[in-house]
């Protein structure tokens, strides 16, 4: 049983610096760090090694590739001290090993600390829930900027 | 023939992680249409692992399944087994 994620959440959640528009790698594992380093770069990450650790032991369990071009990467970890969300878009696609065969073209991390419950589960059911809907992910193929993918999630989420 | 049941869900990942993927699997192994969600709350197509993910099921939650198709009570049976075994012991066939 999930809560909602309210706006406020959004803009903590994944300000415009946890957001790349470039091409990522397109291997996943690489892929998985780039992602790891925009949180990084956003000061997010107080141990980079051990959310990486986190993040392909959970890979090792089953893929997060969850089909329809959405690859979300996640972990729990105490690499992190409070929920941190980042995206990348893949115009060319990433092998996530989904289900579907789908490579995965929009690709979300979450990083929850250890003791946020169900938290972590709360993210990752609203994200999923908000990308199953097509216009949804056209607009985060389609946006131009990090505002305009934070407007797009905020509304899809929020 | 449409069969349901409810689940109470046994592993400590909920719904998610390797349980999910042989959820997911074992719905796209047999010959049947199957819906999943909250007992109380709009289904999903339990085919696909982004719909099951949107659910949020954890552990302790119920799950309400509904099968339609010639392998309906097959695929439940085996859901319920997926859904009632804790992690540690489940045996999944997918690689």
């Amino acid at each position: 049983m999930t809560d909602a994620i309210s706006e406020d959440d959004i803009d903590e959640l994944i300000p415009a610096n946890h957001i790349s528009l470039s091409e990522p790698p397109a291997e996943k594992e690489a892929c998985i760090e780039y992602l790891l380093d925009l949180l990084v770069k956003g000061d997010r990450v107080e141990d980079r090694e051990k959310a990486l650790e986190a993040l392909l032991e959970r890979e090792s369990e089953t893929t997060t590739g969850v089909g329809m071009g959405i690859g979300i990467p996640h972990a729990k970890t105490d690499a992190v001290s409070r929920p941190s969300l980042a995206f990348v878009r893949s115009e060319e696609g990433v092998d996530f090993g989904s289900m579907d065969g789908e490579p995965a073209t929009l690709i979300f991390m979450i990083l929850v600390p250890e003791a946020g419950g169900e938290e972590h589960l709360n993210i990752l059911s609203s994200l999923s829930r908000a990308l199953m809907h097509d216009d949804v992910r056209d607009r985060l193929h389609q946006a131009e900027d990090e505002s305009t993918v934070q407007d797009a999630l905020r509304e899809a989420i929020a | 023939m449409t069969v349901e049941r409810t689940v109470t869900i046994v592993p400590e990942a909920g719904l998610h992680a390797r349980p999910a993927s042989a959820f997911v699997q074992a719905v796209n192994d047999h010959d049947a249409e199957v819906s999943a969600g909250h007992p109380d709350g709009d289904l999903v197509q339990a085919a696909s692992m982004i719909a099951v993910t949107s659910l949020g099921v954890g552990q302790g939650d119920d799950i309400k399944l509904v099968a339609d198709g010639p392998d309906a009570e097959a695929v439940l049976d085996e859901l319920e087994r997926i859904l009632t075994t804790p992690e540690e012991e489940l045996d999944t066939d997918d690689g």
